[in-house]
């Protein structure tokens, strides 16, 4: 049984040598079940899809905020609508392709019909057979819509939220994340398509793994061994004014470091191996398409939702929660309406870097699986985020945990925990 | 395309797929790109959720020789040591096979794989559907069979972990 809900008192101590979280948020179904009160179902927008992914009237796609189904369609006047995917006769599921195109969302149950706009159309035998039963005289249909959310749009971007009260989507996201998301979402995308992955772990490992700029050139040897992405790059770890999101960009440089600099940062290090070369380097063969010369752009954006280019690849990552110790990644990659043959081919080969089986991400899964693995007992242990200085502050550089401590002050002021820190 | 597949190119094929698998099975990567035609191969491993949608996104995307040949360094170097290892066991069924042009056919298997973490219990990883582009070598009783193209295209709409060995 879940602990009822108003037994749910938490107090954090971090200190000074760092913020340290305990491993129990990672296994406790006490926390899973307030997570989706406070902040999937809370004061937040989340991630729910990309208008490309349904450009007709009547189409359709079921997914999830945290652990909750939902449907995000076009309606006939071209408004995007999100409702909970639950009929409102007696809650079967409504829509059970993961996509599709419809003209009104029919319950498979008893065949009541709503239309487009989530409103209620048709409930067979309401008045009865042959004068017989029938739905009672009390009974209106303008009271049985399908639950529906807030949504809001940026860019094709598509959010959507349960709260009535949560800040406008701009304010929520904030000026830099609004920024990164306006300037890859500059013009008409084209979807390449999507990859799906169950991770045996705790979805917020993964929010972890996203706000972390520390682990991308230690755990992932390709980006290292090929310069996508060393330490020694020019980078910034940002987040928006209310520490939520993160936004990790390697920014163009006039000053390299040298062979001899990365040698000594990397000594000893598993992932700097220069003397590995491909056969077929065109896969690092990119096309300059920004302005600022960024090839590197991770940006978390709370609470579900990846934002990234990475060379010419651009994608979104939408997490979905199913328990304290499993959830999904479901990556959409997408290329601009306008690229020519050549850019798409790079795109393409660019996309093994990413997704389940990515040059630089199957270790992210396996990072996460590796945590939830050994925190399984020892619940009141914490781990440690000090790198960089264990606060979470914007810095010009890459060598940080703190966009990871901004999400977790965040969680705590969601979830009602009392943070302490001692001197 | 009524031309029949002679007992020689038949069993050359038998046992490419026989190579394949069982490269695949001992997680001997250099024997998974030998299978491959040596000057010009591509390997494509995509979801049927994709496939059927008309979406080009592959989980693998080889699409010319050196990369098969980088596959086999990323799983063998530069992954070496970051994932935890598994077992596989490749089970196939030869659904069709057709004249593609001399000394080349086209066929399609349904495959199934069985996946054992190290310390783990076996599961099912996916079943799918192989789409080949096979080529036949040499003359007579010593052919070879290698595929020009093998495109996997796998069931699973979510995969249940992360994944390092081609399908
Ligand atoms: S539950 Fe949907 S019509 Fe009855
Ligand atoms: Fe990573």
């Amino acid at each position: 049984m879940n602990a009822p809900m108003e037994s749910f008192e938490q107090r954090w101590t971090s200190s000074p040598e760092g913020f340290r979280v305990p491993y129990e948020v990672f296994t406790d179904r006490a926390y899973y079940d307030k997570e989706q009160e406070k902040i999937f179902r809370g004061e937040t927008w989340s991630f729910v899809g990309l208008e490309a992914e349904l450009p007709n009237k009547g189409d359709f796609k079921a997914t999830a905020i945290g652990d909750t189904p939902v449907i995000v369609t076009r309606d006939q006047v071209g408004q995007i609508r999100v409702f909970k995917n639950r009929c409102a006769h007696r809650g079967a599921l409504l829509v059970r392709e993961p996509r599709g195109n419809v003209k009104s969302f029919d319950c498979v149950y008893h065949q009541w019909s709503f239309d487009l706009t989530g409103a209620l159309r048709g409930v067979p035998m309401r008045r009865g057979v042959r004068g017989q039963g029938g739905m009672p005289p009390e009974f209106d249909m303008a009271n049985f819509g399908l639950d529906a959310l807030r949504v809001e749009s940026l860019n094709g971007v598509i959010f959507a939220s349960f709260s009535s009260t949560v800040e406008p989507l701009l304010d929520y996201l904030g000026e830099e994340v609004v920024d990164t998301i306006q300037r890859i979402f500059n013009r008409p995308i084209r979807i390449m398509g999507d990859q799906r992955q169950y991770v045996h772990g705790n979805w917020k490992l993964y929010a972890e793994n996203t706000r972390d700029p520390y682990h991308g050139s230690l755990l992932h040897l390709f980006h290292n061994t090929f310069g996508l992405y060393r330490a020694t790059q020019a980078g910034v770890s940002h987040m928006d004014a209310s520490k939520r999101h993160s936004i990790l960009k390697v920014v163009a440089t006039a000053t390299p470091a040298s062979e001899s600099e990365n040698k000594e940062v990397y000594k000893d290090v598993r992932s700097y191996n220069t003397d590995f070369h491909l056969q077929d380097p065109s896969i690092l063969a990119g096309r300059k398409e920004f302005d600022d010369g960024s090839t590197l752009i991770i940006n978390a954006i709370f609470p579900n939702l990846l934002l990234q280019q990475i060379a010419n690849t651009l994608a979104v990552r939408q997490s979905v929660t199913y328990a304290p110790d499993a959830f999904e990644i479901v990556w959409t990659l997408f290329g601009y309406a306008d690229d020519d043959e050549e850019m798409q081919m790079i795109r393409m080969k660019q996309s093994n870097l990413i997704g389940p089986a990515g040059l630089i991400s199957m270790e992210d899964g396996e990072a996460v699986e590796i945590v939830q693995e050994a925190v399984v007992r020892d619940g009141k242990k914490t781990s440690l985020l000090a790198m960089g200085g264990g606060r979470a502050e914007n810095v010009e550089h890459m060598i940080t945990e703190a966009p990871i401590i901004g999400f977790w002050e965040n969680y705590c002021r969601y979830l009602g925990i009392t943070q302490v820190r001692v001197a | 395309m009524s031309q029949a597949v002679t007992a020689a190119h038949a069993s050359a094929i038998e046992a490419l797929h026989t190579a394949y698998l069982a490269a695949l099975d001992k997680g001997d990567m250099a024997a998974w790109a030998a299978t491959f035609a040596s000057n010009e191969a591509s390997y494509f491993c995509i979801s049927a959720e994709n496939d059927r949608r008309g979406l080009p996104l592959a989980l693998m995307y080889d699409d010319c020789r050196g990369r098969i040949d980088d596959r086999v360094s990323f799983v063998t170097k530069v992954w070496a040591g970051t994932y935890q290892p598994y077992r596989t066991r490749h089970f196939i069924q030869q659904l069709s096979m057709n004249v593609a042009g001399a000394n080349q056919y086209r066929a399609t298997s349904g495959f199934m794989i069985m996946m054992t973490p190290e310390g783990g219990a076996t599961t099912i990883l996916t079943s799918g559907e192989y789409r080949d582009l096979i080529d036949i070598q040499g003359e007579g009783d010593q052919c070879r069979a290698v595929f020009r193209e093998r495109r996997t295209v796998y069931d699973a709409d979510v995969l249940p972990r992360y994944i390092v060995f081609p399908f």
